[in-house]
């Protein structure tokens, strides 16, 4: 069946690397560590998705065997050219994820720019469509700081990405790097890694894990606000990566009410919350929640503003959202802008004319 | 069109499932491990997977009580290779979360070697 192509900007793709693939852009003694040493990062999550093919969709695999998001010729045939993709964001498959090591800062600062080499050189560097993520380490604040001025500049990098895990971003002692991405036109892009969203420890069952992820994502952008980020960087956004987006009416009257009480301790917000976020913050649509056409346009009521949301498929999870059936049928012009202008106005990278969704 | 040959016997073992064509539609050819055939639409009621990428299996059943897992109907479920709903392949296709929901059905018959499936 012949599907309609949907001029779209996804806002999050996992591009997948191996690590023998990074050996090439790592020096030594690090190569060393995963040739010889059998280096691998470490892993918490005491379950597995308990789904047919674990956190991959069972189609996405490479037919020759290579796990899902490892080829580009194959993510090309089926997703980019398929959907008719215009722009794809790609957000790393958070392993390796430096910025969530627990030590060894030095190995992870290594394999952050390894990473961001390869991606380069073997994903934007080949497909005109794809835009990428500076990968750091940031819990060694100046050697982020340092990647970010490496390779900050490249046209195709179109954010910093920040993992969602066990550090509130928002604290003073990070704004370097929040500086670091301002002047080189970068958005901060955060994607939850494995967050102990129970009270540091993990819920007896993935389902409750997956189902509380937006209250990690919730806690990020409260941070981030009373922290002040957002007006000491006036040019910085934020994007909310795989959160869902059915909580932000939720926290924005939140935070307002807090704030018309508890100003005195944030001196240093000059907008109400709310405000900041329709300004500064966007979230990905995906993981959607099946919503029909007015519930889902209640919500963006609530919200507001129909500018806050943008779409993204998650290719190649488990949890993809379909461009063609994962939103109720919105009027177009509304189509338009939560499948492809919300992100264009975000990332200033990315290319502003676009193609008319029908 | 009525009816339309989808594929041989000997084209799907017991446990196993295939993809086929019945006039413009795209068919599921499922073979339980009893050795019956079934026929369903092959696409995810959901957000519209194809299902013959995903898997035949069992279920941990609703019999269950909390902290314990039962599991049966070995083979007789239909698994999307995406967000992973559960079809019930002789209980009419329905969805184990959602009974009211089910996957679109053929009839199927088998005469000689052929599996036929018709309206
Ligand atoms: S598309 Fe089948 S479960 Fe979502």
């Amino acid at each position: 069946m012949p599907k309609q192509r949907i001029p779209l900007v996804d806002t999050d793709i996992h591009e997948r690397v191996q690590y023998e693939e990074l050996l090439q852009y790592l020096d030594e003694p690090f190569k060393h560590y995963i040739t010889n040493c059998h280096w691998i990062q470490e892993k918490h999550m005491p379950y597995t998705q308990p789904s047919v093919a674990g956190v991959d969709r069972a189609d996405a695999v490479v037919p020759d065997g290579r796990p899902a998001g490892s080829d580009l010729a194959f993510m090309q045939e089926q997703l980019l050219d398929d959907i008719g993709h215009e722009f794809g964001i790609l957000t790393g498959a958070l392993d390796p994820s430096p910025s969530s090591m627990h030590g060894w800062y030095e190995m992870a600062a290594a394999l952050a720019s390894a990473y961001n080499d390869w991606q380069i050189d073997k994903w934007l560097d080949q497909d005109e469509r794809l835009y990428g993520s500076v990968h750091v380490a940031a819990q060694d604040r100046d050697e982020a700081v340092k990647e970010i001025e490496r390779v900050g500049d490249h046209p195709k990098m179109v954010q910093v990405l920040l993992p969602i895990d066990d550090i509130m971003w928002g604290d003073p002692y990070y704004h370097p790097i929040f500086e670091a991405a301002e002047k080189h036109d970068l958005m901060i892009g955060m994607h939850h890694n494995e967050p102990p969203v129970y009270y540091g420890k993990w819920p007896r069952y993935f389902i409750e894990w997956h189902t509380l992820i937006p209250t990690a994502h919730m806690k990020q952008v409260t941070n981030m606000i009373f922290n002040g980020v957002f007006d000491k960087f006036p040019n910085l956004g934020l994007m909310m990566i795989e959160g869902g987006f059915t909580f932000i009416p939720h926290l924005m009257w939140k935070m307002d009410q807090q704030f018309r009480d508890l100003r005195h301790e944030v001196p240093w917000l000059k907008r109400k919350p709310s405000d900041i976020m329709k300004d500064q913050v966007r979230f990905c649509t995906q993981p959607s929640e099946e919503l029909n056409k007015k519930d889902f346009m209640s919500l963006i009521d609530q919200m507001g503003t129909d500018e806050m949301i943008c779409f993204a498929t998650d290719y190649p999870h488990w949890d993809y959202d379909s461009p063609h059936r994962a939103l109720p049928n919105l009027d177009p012009e509304l189509k338009q802008k939560i499948y492809s202008e919300n992100a264009r106005n975000f990332y200033p990278k990315i290319p502003k004319s676009g193609g008319e969704i029908t | 069109m009525r009816e339309q040959v989808v594929c041989k016997t000997t084209d799907i073992q017991p446990g196993q499932m295939m993809e086929s064509v019945f006039g413009k539609q795209d068919v599921l050819v499922c073979r339980t491990p009893d050795g019956d055939f079934y026929a369903f639409r092959n696409q995810c009621t959901h957000q519209g997977a194809p299902l013959h990428k995903g898997m035949m299996c069992g279920a941990t059943t609703e019999q269950s009580e909390p902290g314990e897992y039962q599991y049966c109907h070995r083979g007789e479920i239909i698994r999307c290779p995406w967000h992973g709903r559960e079809f019930d392949i002789k209980n009419d296709g329905r969805m184990l979360a959602n009974p009211d929901k089910k996957l679109p059905s053929f009839k199927v018959r088998v005469e000689n070697e052929n599996v036929i499936v018709y309206k």
